[in-house]
């Protein structure tokens, strides 16, 4: 039973930090309760008996929105006035809502890593059934995912050189 | 240990696209590049037509079903696509440089409507869609110039996006009552059998009837379509009004012949209003279009609502044969045509600056100064109207037929009067045409363009002159598929 009120609390803070993802105004703001709530639903893959999924989402989606952050930082090369700015940005009501969310998710992993508890579902599914899945049956989607991200790529760089022509106006 | 030989297709069509992508690193050349993807789908064809002459029906892996269906869809698809790549050489020759990626694009697109055609499982469905739908976000934002396109672009991001999250919760929600994601194991799997699997069903359903309806641009679901379509590249616009609506509409087919769809009343009535609802708002709001190509999007929406009458028709059990056979048959037919009108429009803004040539008023005395191409646009709207002597005639006849043989009276009386406010308006576009307007500066039609559209000018007279190999080939698919 526990099981179970650890993944409403979960699905509650993930559907919450969405929310407040989508009506945020600062874009940075946004991603950070974007992350909270791919953590959040980390949590809630764990609870169901998906501990791989649940890295995954960690590690692919919170990680790869963090890269996202670091590079807007490096991009945007702020100086002075941008460290200024930052300070005013960063009063407790910004931050402090995001932290207790995650602290909540934090209390949530501890007490699921050292309480042995089965998984909701009953079954744990492991990194080598997904694998062996992956390469079985579902061998086809790893080749079909694989075109789609060199389509992705090939968009990617050619809606980027568009940008390039448009800001040194010139062709590259 | 799988036997992967059946989907030569596939493998023939991934190494085109990486030989193509290693053509451009080494050397960027348009005419080599279309070269190499006009080459490369003709070998698909032919990789096609062996496997289904020499292949027996197969599974390939519970994800891909090759047989007649299938092949015969990806045959369809891969044609198009050969088609467009062929009248799009001279639309981006005049469009400065780095166009090459333009045809891997188009048959990363390809190769993803061909995953569509074969699956029978929603990984595959998923993934074919996806690919289809992230190479035409870059397709429709191609154009270095111009706000336009890249408008467009972002509106078929967001509302594609939205679609296939309904599309996925769907299929999550079918999944949670059935237990499988292959579309064959749904029969078998007896959902619906208790209340609330039921109400799962019915939810999960109407999400991904709602998704696929997106892709398809039927009614409730089609405001994207106009807006995209104007501000698309004519070739772009017309790959996604042929392929990218044509592969989905065969996956739909194949999960409603699978999974037995039709059995389901409250679905069957959903869709009986979609398609009303398509033909009568999409050819009203088609009357008073001044964009050609505007025109021709609500025009695609209402024939998908002729198309869907077919596909409704299925449900009945004495007309089923007839009703695929007339579905599969009118799907050709519309390809066919609607790949000819983007034709004439492509070649119309062959060297036009910003923005497609796509007014009604530039097309005024067309045929005062350039008689084949306002010939070839005059035939292809003939054709949408279902006039006799061209395929789009058979086609509205195999619709009305089915219909009478499925008993769909209402949606009977909506598509002759569809198909009268259609006339209309496609008269009028051939009525400006005649008109004694501009002068234009005489301008020769590029060669390959020319023959592209004699071909497919010639191959709409035939279909629609001496359909019967086709109708034999397409009614021998729709004996295996029931």
């Amino acid at each position: 039973m526990i099981q179970l009120g650890l993944f409403y609390i979960a699905a509650t803070i993930t559907i919450a930090s969405s929310l407040l993802a989508i009506t945020r105004h600062n874009a940075s703001h946004a991603l950070i309760y974007l992350i909270v709530s791919l953590l959040g639903s980390a949590i809630v893959f764990y609870v169901l008996g998906a501990p791989f999924a649940a890295v995954l989402e960690v590690l692919i989606y919170a990680g790869a929105i963090m890269v996202l952050f670091v590079f807007v930082i490096m991009m945007l090369n702020l100086g002075a006035a941008g460290v200024k700015n930052e300070q005013q940005w960063l009063k407790p009501r910004t931050w402090v809502i995001p932290s207790l969310l995650c602290l909540a998710l934090l209390a949530e992993i501890i007490y699921l890593l050292s309480s042995s508890n089965q998984a909701l579902s009953g079954v744990v599914i492991g990194p080598k059934a997904v694998g062996i899945e992956l390469f079985g049956p579902y061998v086809l989607a790893v080749e079909i995912a694989s075109m789609l991200l060199l389509a992705g790529l090939v968009g990617a760089y050619h809606l980027g050189r568009r940008y390039l022509i448009d800001m040194r106006g010139e062709s590259i | 240990m799988i036997n992967f030989l059946p989907l030569l297709p596939l493998m023939v069509l991934t190494g085109v696209i990486l030989t193509l992508m290693m053509a451009i690193a080494f050397m960027r050349n348009l005419a080599l590049s279309c070269g190499v993807s006009v080459i490369g789908l003709a070998l698909t064809l032919g990789s096609i037509i062996w496997v289904n002459l020499n292949l027996e029906p197969a599974y390939v892996t519970p994800l891909l079903k090759v047989d007649d269906f299938g092949l015969l869809f990806s045959g369809i698809m891969v044609i198009s696509a050969l088609f467009i790549s062929l009248l799009a050489y001279s639309y981006h020759k005049q469009r400065g440089e780095q166009q090459d990626e333009f045809f891997l694009l188009l048959l990363l697109a390809t190769l993803g409507a061909v995953t569509l055609c074969l699956s029978v499982h929603f990984a595959s469905f998923v993934l074919g869609l996806e690919l289809l739908g992230i190479s035409i976000y870059a397709l429709i934002s191609y154009p270095n110039q111009g706000q336009f396109s890249l408008e467009s672009g972002l509106k078929y991001l967001i509302l594609s996006g939205v679609s296939s999250a309904f599309i996925l919760f769907g299929a999550g929600l079918l999944y949670a009552v059935s237990g499988t994601l292959s579309f064959a194991d749904f029969a078998a799997s007896g959902i619906g059998s208790t209340d609330s699997s039921k109400l799962f069903m019915l939810i999960g359903s109407a999400m991904m009837l709602a998704g696929i309806g997106f892709k398809l641009s039927l009614v409730p679901f089609h405001m994207w379509t106009p807006d995209v379509y104007e501000g698309a590249p004519a070739p772009v616009a017309g790959f996604l009004a042929t392929i990218s609506k044509g592969a989905v509409f065969a996956a739909l087919m194949r999960f409603f012949l699978a999974a037995d769809g039709y059995q389901y009343e409250s679905i069957m009535t959903g869709l009986y209003w979609i398609a009303g609802l398509s033909m009568i708002l999409g050819n009203i709001l088609a009357l008073l279009q001044s964009s050609i190509k505007r025109l021709l999007a609500y025009s695609s929406i209402a024939q998908f609502g002729y198309l869907m009458v077919a596909f409704i028709a299925v449900s009945e059990l004495a007309g089923k044969h007839l009703a695929i056979e007339g579905a599969v048959f009118f799907l050709i037919a519309y390809f066919i045509t609607t790949i000819g009108a983007f034709g004439v429009v492509t070649i119309m803004s062959d060297k036009a600056e910003d923005h497609d040539l796509d007014n009604l008023d530039a097309y005024e005395g067309l045929f005062w100064q350039r008689p084949l191409l306002a010939a070839f646009m005059s035939i292809m709207l003939l054709s949408l109207a279902g006039i006799p002597l061209t395929a789009g005639f058979i086609g509205k006849f195999y619709i009305v037929a089915s219909g009478v043989e499925s008993q769909l009276w209402y949606l009977l009386a909506v598509v002759v009067i569809g198909s009268g406010i259609g006339l209309f308006y496609y008269l009028r576009v051939i009525y400006a045409m005649t008109k004694k307007g501009l002068a234009s500066s005489e301008v020769s039609i590029p060669v390959t363009s020319s023959w592209t559209m004699a071909a497919v000018t010639l191959l709409l007279l035939i279909l629609g002159v001496y359909p019967a190999p086709v109708i034999e080939w397409v009614s021998n698919m729709a004996l295996q598929l029931i």
